[in-house]
């Protein structure tokens, strides 16, 4: 298996672009931790050289392995089914990356087509045939949702519209026949960098798209008071409940809600936290996770440097702790693993910067 | 600008020195130790951050507005009696108005970005030529309704900004400007270019005001609607620095220039009026002007003073080459001595950014640098 950009960007021309030192570190990389059935998460790091990778990860936090990337990752999409894990580029990102953590095949860099940028964040349909993977039209200012075929090297085979501008976080029900879009609202384009460019008018929504055809199937504005509030992460609980995180872009003394729900078929529902909790998590929830097994729900904000543990059932904070620089989250056996920028993941500390996402390697 | 050129052999010796710099240990390893980080009270931060809204934003858009007052009179005498002289005239004026903006361009939060302020006075990079069109097509349809300065604020942005005014006085088809007075094209030159001042005026009124955006952000703390703490207020003045030297080099410098791609010099921000390197230069010195006036470098660990004495070198050294570089960008990018420099800058932007993102976000707590607490 080989390097396999998209169609519509050549290899040489992203290979120049990620550069060639990183390009020959991959090539002689070995298979991908073959023998290691131990690791069970995954993210994002900054070494303290300032390069980037993305690692594989012991329940405890000891690094198992560790992939070179040309740049800074953000979201990760994994398939159980096929073994696949992709690190998406932070955005405006132009690459991602496909491990096969199987062992049997190289990585496969996927190069952004003409025209979109990655928005650093995808997933996988459940049998992993399909990569979906968040993206902008920038020169239309609207999201997409690009469509990859795992059978075929990861080639780009189509998009979806998400019915929104500024998508962020995506995700795909257990069935896989409903695709959730956190459409953040927030205009950005790559000649402008990471610049929020309509902040004064800003269009939030959450929307439920058909998997198979890309038809919308629910789109849920946010009401007008809460239109600078941009939805960002979700994920699924076991009943299919989609829970959604939020950061807002209003000001600051302002103290919105900043985590919801929805099912389909209802109108969206905030909770109502605390102040002292929101006031903790500083207008901005970085990631989001739900421990299915447990029924919780687990939000760090590192702004705040907090880590919050709600009750899925009644919404209600379990646990409340200051963890500085809190960046990803996801279901642990107990509770969950909480990493930060500083380099503790799950307690333990390394010498690098883990970046705002963790990935579950193992079946939800 | 000045065009002064280092001999080639000063210059080869001046990029090797950025290359030792690049490669030197950072200062936090150098020193053996771990910075004693500040504690960024809402106090604690006042003067720096007054420092910076009254020393260096508000003064900048103050003469940005000037500047562009300037222009808009150039311009407008220009049409009426255009000459040699008129048209030297209105060429510095231009000139000044896009260093004026470059210098305070950096700053891309605040008021600039309400109602596509920024946007508005560049669209840039224009990479489909859509705003080229635009102004082609209006500059041929000739409707009056076009010099209207009044009305510009409610037509497509890229037809009233410094993109447009520059197609207008330096574009194809500019040389007829000085065939007649009041021309079409000239009147519209002029609506653009009054329109520039009402934004630059806008934007100088939002700074100036003092229960404004100044107020909040000088004074953080729980009720602040921008910052709540002192160190939120610090990051988004060190996110001016990293976001404005990321700027330069990726939205500036590789639009047309990248080691081992395509040069692409009519992609270059103000190639038509050789203005590339006055904007760029103009940018640089920005940053180095925030940098150094707000005080930001006391707020750190004085035993690690060195890491603003490293950033000031490295502001120092762009300063020097930038203005150097020629200002017909199509030779500058096929010419070995000037593809050095650039790729001097290059090297040196992306050394400043690193600088600026882990070792002073690093000294003053933020655990990765800036650009980690920049998540998503």
């Amino acid at each position: 298996m080989t390097a396999r950009p998209s169609a519509s960007l050549d290899r040489r021309t992203f290979l120049r672009m990620a550069g060639a030192a990183w390009a020959a570190s991959l090539a002689a990389r070995p298979a991908f931790a073959l023998s290691r059935t131990d690791a069970v998460f995954a993210s994002g790091y900054r070494e303290p050289d300032g390069s980037f990778g993305i690692a594989v990860l012991a329940e405890d936090g000891t690094i198992i392995d560790r992939t070179p990337l040309p740049a800074r990752s953000h979201g990760m999409a994994f398939s159980p089914a096929t073994q696949h894990l992709v690190a998406f580029a932070r955005r405006p990102g132009t690459f991602a990356l496909v491990i096969d953590r199987s062992g049997t095949a190289a990585p496969i860099t996927i190069a952004a087509a003409e025209d979109r940028h990655f928005f650093g964040h995808g997933c996988f349909s459940p049998d992993g045939r399909f990569l979906y993977a968040s993206e902008n039209d920038f020169d239309a200012n609207r999201g997409v949702i690009g469509l990859y075929d795992a059978h075929d090297g990861y080639r780009r085979i189509g998009e979806y519209s998400t019915f929104g501008i500024g998508t962020h976080d995506l995700s795909v029900s257990d069935d896989g026949r409903l695709l959730i879009a956190a459409n953040g609202g927030i205009e950005t384009h790559p000649d402008f960098g990471r610049t929020k460019l309509n902040l004064d008018h800003m269009e939030p929504s959450l929307a439920l798209i058909d998997a198979a055809t890309g038809a919308l199937i629910e789109r849920h504005a946010l009401p007008e008071k809460l239109r600078q509030l941009s939805t960002r992460h979700v994920d699924l609980d076991e009943k299919g409940r989609i829970w959604f995180a939020c950061q807002y872009e209003g000001p600051r003394n302002d103290l919105p809600p900043l985590v919801g729900r929805l099912s389909k078929g209802e109108d969206l529902t905030f909770l109502s936290l605390p102040e002292e909790t929101t006031i903790g998590l500083a207008n901005y929830v970085g990631a989001i996770a739900v421990n299915r097994r447990e029924d919780l729900v687990g939000l760090t904000s590192p702004n705040g440097g907090r880590f919050v543990m709600l009750d899925a059932r009644t919404g209600r904070v379990l646990k409340e702790e200051t963890v500085a620089d809190a960046a990803g989250i996801a279901a642990a056996p107990h509770g969950f693993a909480v990493s930060s920028y500083d380099g503790r993941f799950a307690g333990r500390r390394e010498d690098v910067a883990w970046d705002q996402h963790i990935a579950g390697l193992r079946p939800r | 600008m000045t065009n002064r050129r280092l001999p080639f052999p000063r210059f080869a010796a001046l990029l090797a020195v950025s290359l030792l710099l690049s490669a030197a240990p950072p200062a936090l390893a150098q020193e053996g130790s771990m910075p004693v980080l500040p504690d960024l009270t809402d106090e604690s931060v006042v003067d720096v951050m007054t420092r910076a809204v009254d020393e260096v934003i508000r003064p900048g858009y103050r003469a940005f507005e000037a500047s562009a007052g300037g222009l808009a009179e150039a311009t407008t005498a220009f049409c009426k009696a255009p000459s040699d002289a008129s048209r030297k005239a209105v060429d510095a004026a231009f000139r000044q108005a896009v260093a004026d903006w470059g210098r305070i361009e950096i700053v891309r939060v605040g008021p600039v970005l309400d109602d596509n302020r920024f946007e508005r006075i560049l669209f840039y990079p224009d990479r489909k030529g859509t705003g080229l069109k635009q102004v082609q097509a209006l500059l041929q349809k000739q409707d009056e309704a076009d010099t209207d300065a009044a009305a510009m604020g409610g037509k497509s942005v890229a037809i009233q900004g410094f993109g447009a005014l520059e197609f207008a006085l330096f574009g194809t088809g500019s040389e007829t400007l000085m065939e007649k007075p009041d021309s079409f094209r000239c009147r519209y030159a002029a609506a653009v270019a009054s329109h520039i001042r009402t934004t630059a005026s806008g934007l100088a009124a939002a700074w100036d005001a003092p229960d404004g955006v100044q107020r909040d952000w000088k004074h953080p703390g729980p009720k602040n609607p921008v910052f709540r703490t002192g160190k939120e207020a610090v990051t988004a003045l060190l996110g001016i620095l990293v976001h404005g030297a990321e700027a330069v080099r990726d939205q500036r410098i590789e639009t047309f220039y990248r080691h081992g791609g395509t040069a692409r010099p009519k992609s270059a921000v103000f190639w038509r009026s050789g203005n590339t390197w006055t904007s760029i230069d103009a940018n640089i010195e920005g940053l180095r002007t925030l940098f150094d006036k707000s005080g930001m470098v006391g707020l750190i660990d004085p035993n690690f003073a060195s890491i603003g004495g490293n950033i000031d070198f490295v502001l120092k050294s762009l300063q020097r080459v930038a203005p150097t570089v020629g200002t017909d960008i199509e030779k500058a990018v096929t010419t070995p001595e000037e593809q050095q420099k650039i790729a001097f800058l290059l090297v040196n932007t992306r050394d400043l950014i690193l600088r600026l993102n882990g070792e002073y976000g690093g000294a003053i707590g933020l655990g990765a640098g800036f650009s980690f607490a920049d998540g998503d």
